[in-house]
């Protein structure tokens, strides 16, 4: 099960389907949502700063963040690149478009998660998948 | 995490009297090793946490979903506004290009009709001009014929006084010759026959002229008719 996690996501309803689905399926213990990109790069600037303890375990990222100043792709780069890496990070987007993906791919995400409304086999899919992610041996994959 | 003997027997009371338990992942992170009464409180309120959420689940996904519809229906209403305003746009850019339109077709209609007027005008002074044109003619040939009669009047009568004057200084002549020839004696028998048959010619030349110039102008007066 993941520590912590953290929802990066514009649409406040999927915080809800999302933190359902996570815990019927035992995902996570703890669940953080935030609605912008902006506010997810600040905290991760702060724990880059900071101790970094409280930061989270796996982070999932919408691709387009309505009301941000840049979306889920460009959030990974600075996480990956700017805010010293050290988590599991991916999309999760009703988007399914392949150079999109290839741009995910050279920011470090490491999984893509179509969004639907059957999110919960995905999840799971990706909960099997997840040690693989943490020890950095599974590559990207897409849970369609 | 651990409870206490008492704080699990409250909250197990809590669960049986008041169907109020533990909710979230809190339940997962309870250790019940221990206990198996408090083992089947925390499975009771997992059990029941994952009803709870399944129902959540459920609304947010048919909230989400009619989410979903609405801004569908949103986007949908917002294009057909879009096309409605441009389809409006263009009926007011087609508006104002009949107007502009209508007023060249206005504009070409008051020339047409200026034009028409001048036309009507101009073809009304070249009727009158060709009318004068004709008058001016006809008076031009009237004048060139009565110019010509004049000029042949003029002739005629200079014709008439030359051939008078000739007759009457040839009857002057003849007739002084033979005066004279009386008075002097002469033979006047040759110049008397002379002066008779030149007389007689004269005469007859004189009428023969006179006649002529009565027939030519008889003759034209009939052409002129």
């Amino acid at each position: 099960m993941i520590d912590s996690l953290m929802l990066v996501d514009d649409e406040n309803l999927f915080h809800l389907v999302f933190e359902d689905a996570c815990s019927l399926l035992d995902i996570s213990l703890s669940l953080k949502s935030l609605s912008s990109s902006d506010e997810a790069a600040k905290l991760f600037e702060k724990w880059f700063k900071g101790d970094g303890s409280d930061k989270p375990e796996c982070v999932f990222v919408d691709l387009n963040i309505i009301g941000s100043s840049f979306d889920g792709i460009e959030l990974i780069r600075k996480i990956n690149f700017e805010y010293g890496n050290n988590v599991v990070i991916g999309i999760i987007s009703s988007s399914n478009e392949p150079e999109e993906q290839a741009k995910a791919i050279q920011a470090g995400a490491q999984f893509w998660i179509i969004k639907s409304d059957d999110i919960e086999p995905r999840l799971e899919q990706f909960k099997e998948d997840y040690e693989g992610y943490k020890n950095r041996t599974a590559p990207f994959k897409v849970y369609k | 995490m651990k409870f206490n003997k008492e704080i699990k027997n409250e909250l197990i009371e809590l669960l049986e009297k008041k169907n109020i338990g533990l909710e979230g992942n809190i339940l997962k992170i309870i250790d019940t090793s221990d206990d198996p009464n408090f083992a089947k409180y925390v499975e009771d309120c997992k059990e029941k946490d994952k009803e709870t959420r399944k129902k959540r689940l459920d609304i947010t996904k048919q909230v989400q979903e009619k989410n979903k519809e609405l801004l569908e229906v949103n986007a949908e209403n917002e294009r057909i506004m879009e096309e409605l305003q441009s389809t409006l746009k263009e009926v007011e850019d087609a508006k104002i290009t009949f107007e502009v339109q209508n007023r060249e077709l206005v504009a070409w209609k008051q020339d047409n009709e200026r034009i028409s007027l001048e036309l009507q005008q101009e073809m009304a002074k070249s009727e009158l001009a060709r009318i004068e044109a004709e008058e001016a003619k006809t008076a031009a040939v009237n004048d060139l014929d009565v110019l010509q009669k004049k000029k042949q009047t003029e002739l005629i009568g200079n014709i008439v006084k030359i051939a008078l004057g000739v007759i009457i200084s040839i009857g002057i002549i003849t007739t002084f010759m033979y005066i004279l020839a009386l008075l002097i004696n002469k033979d006047t028998q040759m110049i008397g026959s002379t002066w008779s048959n030149m007389l007689g010619i004269l005469l007859t030349n004189a009428f023969s002229i006179i006649g002529t110039i009565m027939g030519v102008k008889y003759s034209g007066k009939e052409d002129k008719e």
